[in-house]
């Protein structure tokens, strides 16, 4: 069972969808490779495919210049032994529950019968995910979980009571968009916006775990919504700029810990340290704040003056703690 | 550019290039030098083809640097699944999947002598008997064909497990693998079953992604396979070709904060277990069977539990068994959400109330400089460190007194 293999691979996928139309032509051809293929497929693979002294052998020409398949059948896919293998360590994932009723992955269990599971749970561990994480056992969960999801492949309005971070009950009409996942938090979120009177009045984010209520309006949110344009919105105007120096492998254990960043690196040939712009949520500007703080002298908030006055305020408390009490023994 | 293919044969080496393009992203041309400039121009050629989209280019002085810029956060395919579609094939592999497949698809059960005349009098592809014999060998064992003896004979027909059907007939499995195909753990391969069947997640995203992981899974189903047939590992390093070790493999251990996966293994030679990890290693192998694995795995479940994050420590340091005791200043009333952090974060360290104000969070694992590491996200609450290594203790002093210098004491000035 390779996971690196071309039956995975993009040509494969190219020309199974070539041949699923018993006739074809040049054109279709070229324009399936532009837009399934990689930026340089266009140049390697149409002569591979189309009718003359490199091809395959998979399209023959006809007398009227079309292209037809020499298959007799449209390209069938097949779950290979690795795709049911990882599909059946799945079943034993709590998550899947939110997904498929007990009846269903019992029909999946059934089919995955002669089967061994890729992995094994306990096979993996993380080392730092919370502990307060979602409960995916909880029905009530489950049945929200399954409510947002529903509506969100729907985009359709809904009435939803929830808890927020602070302890205080809200219920709104709600607009969600798309369900994040944490796997650090392992917990759901939807990006949500929300209604008064049918226009939007403001975006927000919330904890599937802190749904108490929610209930299908029955109407869809129509008005064209770009996805994008929510994710500029929450994001901070200006980047955090941060120097990172050399020491205790700094710049290796910084660029993997913030490798999930969208950042701009740029490195200082003499000393070797870099100064990496990192583009972050600003609600989570706490989160950066002190995960930055975590790794000492090795990093130096830069800007915006803001967070590095934050930073200096909480290095101030804790010189303070550390010169009034200097109990570190 | 004459022989160049945006396919592969070899993923290891491309790894390395992405994985550099991906998390530094501050290399010129010439930094690349653990091999020629034209490896480099191929390697470089073939990650602006696969991810485009996400390529970013800055002329410096030095020359041009070339990174992979993405939001991981914002994104619903990893882009760097891209690489795994890359692999490089033989025309007649490629003529014998969809001949095979189509020979095949109506159910009927065929021997290689029917299926190599086939190909000639039906489709006009003469190909000798081994080339067919090796192909179908090759589908059995991807389970693409179910081989079947009868007699003397073997005969073969196509599975029946269509991925369309898995999807069709199962509700909400395709959301399931939407889902699963974002997520670590191999996902993917649920990617490549959406794919299969013209989908793409368009629901979920993930936080805390750190899709570099991706590049590493490669590795995962031979280490997987070494665990569960209780067999050494031979693994070997980016760093030298030479670099070889055999270990007795134990568990991935994944960082969800630092974005480093691990593989946990016993070092017989060392007598000791030891964290390698995954982005260093180039190539892993099975080393035979180990017959003591249960007994490593026994000691192994005891030791884990006294990591804090990934690391077995350095016994031969004094002192670092000793239990590390951080106390924390918290107004119960006011910060009840610094409680909550404590409380969900603390891993295996225990919290106890220790004065008023004060709370004390005793950890007493193997390295007490991951357990520090983490303490100092709560940088002007620490008010007491205890135990642990003096190492450990030291720096964190040094660290404070440096951080105050750094930020300018009460004369800085922002810098811009």
């Amino acid at each position: 069972m390779k996971i690196f293999s071309e039956i995975y691979g993009t040509y494969f996928r190219i020309t199974s969808k070539i041949l699923s139309e018993a006739y074809t032509d040049d054109k279709t051809v070229r324009d399936i490779i532009m837009k399934e293929g990689f930026r340089d497929s266009v140049l390697f693979l149409p002569q591979k495919l189309i009718p003359g002294s490199e091809d395959w052998g998979l399209l023959e020409r006809l007398p009227d210049g079309r292209l037809k398949r020499i298959i007799k059948n449209k390209p069938v896919e097949i779950l290979t032994s690795l795709q049911k293998s990882w599909l059946k360590a799945k079943i034993s994932d709590p998550r899947i529950r939110l997904f498929m009723d007990d009846e269903t992955i019992s029909r999946l269990d059934e089919k995955l019968a002669d089967v061994k599971p890729l992995f094994l749970s306990s096979q993996f561990r993380a080392t730092d995910r919370f502990s307060d994480h979602d409960d995916y056992e909880d029905e009530a969960y489950r049945e929200h979980f399954r409510q947002v999801l529903a509506a969100v492949k729907k985009r359709s309005i809904a009435e939803v009571e929830y808890v927020t971070g602070h302890g205080r009950t809200m219920r709104g009409k709600l607009v969600m968009l798309k369900i994040e996942y944490s796997p650090k938090n392992d917990k759901f979120r939807v990006y949500s916006l929300l209604l008064r009177h049918d226009r939007i009045r403001s975006s927000g984010i919330v904890n599937i775990g802190r749904i108490t209520y929610i209930k299908d309006t029955g109407r869809v949110f129509r008005t064209p919504f770009s996805i994008d344009d929510y994710f500029s919105s929450r994001k901070c105007t200006v980047p955090a700029v941060v120097r990172v120096t050399t020491a205790r492998n700094g710049i290796e254990r910084f660029m993997m810990e913030f490798a999930a960043f969208e950042k701009h690196t740029v490195r200082d040939l003499e000393t070797g340290e870099c100064t990496v712009e990192l583009w972050y949520d600003a609600q989570d500007e706490t989160e950066l704040l002190i995960r930055l703080l975590s790794y000492g002298p090795v990093v130096e908030i830069l800007s915006p003056p803001a967070l590095r006055k934050q930073a200096k305020e909480r290095i101030g408390k804790q010189y303070s703690l550390l010169c009034g009490f200097n109990k570190t023994t | 550019m004459a022989g160049f293919s945006e396919l592969i044969k070899n993923f290891s080496k491309t790894r390395e290039y992405v994985h550099d393009f991906f998390v530094y992203g501050f290399k010129v041309r010439g930094e690349f030098n653990k091999k020629s400039s034209r490896t480099y121009d191929d390697e470089k050629r073939r990650t602006e083809s696969w991810m485009c989209d996400h390529i970013r280019y800055d002329e410096l002085g030095r020359g041009r640097q070339v990174s992979i810029s993405v939001d991981c956060g914002h994104i619903q395919e990893n882009p760097l699944y891209s690489a795994f579609r890359s692999c490089s094939f033989t025309d007649n592999d490629i003529k014998l999947h969809f001949l095979i497949t189509d020979m095949l698809c109506g159910g009927e059960e065929l021997s290689l002598r029917e299926m190599t005349d086939r190909l000639n009098t039906d489709y006009c592809f003469l190909f000798d008997e081994q080339t067919v014999r090796n192909k179908l060998k090759e589908y059995v064992q991807e389970g693409i064909v179910i081989s079947v003896k009868k007699g003397k004979t073997m005969y073969y027909r196509l599975s029946e497990d269509r991925t369309e059907d898995y999807f069709r007939d199962l509700p909400g499995l395709e959301d399931a693998v939407k889902f699963f195909s974002e997520t670590r753990d191999i996902g993917v391969i649920g990617n490549s079953m959406l794919r299969q069947a013209d989908l793409k997640n368009d629901i979920f995203y993930m936080k805390h992604n750190y899709i570099i992981h991706t590049l590493e899974d490669i590795l995962i189903p031979d280490i997987l396979e070494a665990m569960n047939d209780k067999c050494f590992l031979i693994i070997k390093t980016f760093s030298s070709e030479t670099n070889i070790e055999k270990v007795v493999p134990m568990q991935i251990l994944a960082s969800l904060q630092t974005g480093r996966r691990y593989l946990a293994a016993y070092i017989p030679g060392r007598n000791r277990f030891t964290s390698r990890r995954l982005d260093k290693i180039s190539d892993v192998k099975n080393g035979g069977r180990c017959e003591d694995y249960d007994l490593y795995k026994e000691k192994y479940d005891k030791n884990i539990s006294k990591c804090f994050g990934v690391s077995f420590g350095n016994r031969h340091t004094s002192g670092t068994v000793s239990p590390m005791k951080i106390s924390f200043y918290v107004d119960e009333e006011k910060e009840s959400f610094i409680l909550d952090r404590i409380e969900r974060e603390r891993r295996c360290a225990v919290l106890e109330k220790t004065g008023e104000h004060i709370y004390t969070l005793t950890a007493d694992v193997f390295d007490p400089n991951e357990f520090m590491h983490w303490a100092k996200t709560f940088i002007g609450r620490i008010v007491n460190v205890e135990g642990g290594s003096d190492e450990v203790r030291m720096r964190y002093i040094s660290d404070i007194i440096k951080m105050k210098k750094m930020y300018g004491g009460d004369d800085d000035e922002d810098i811009q």
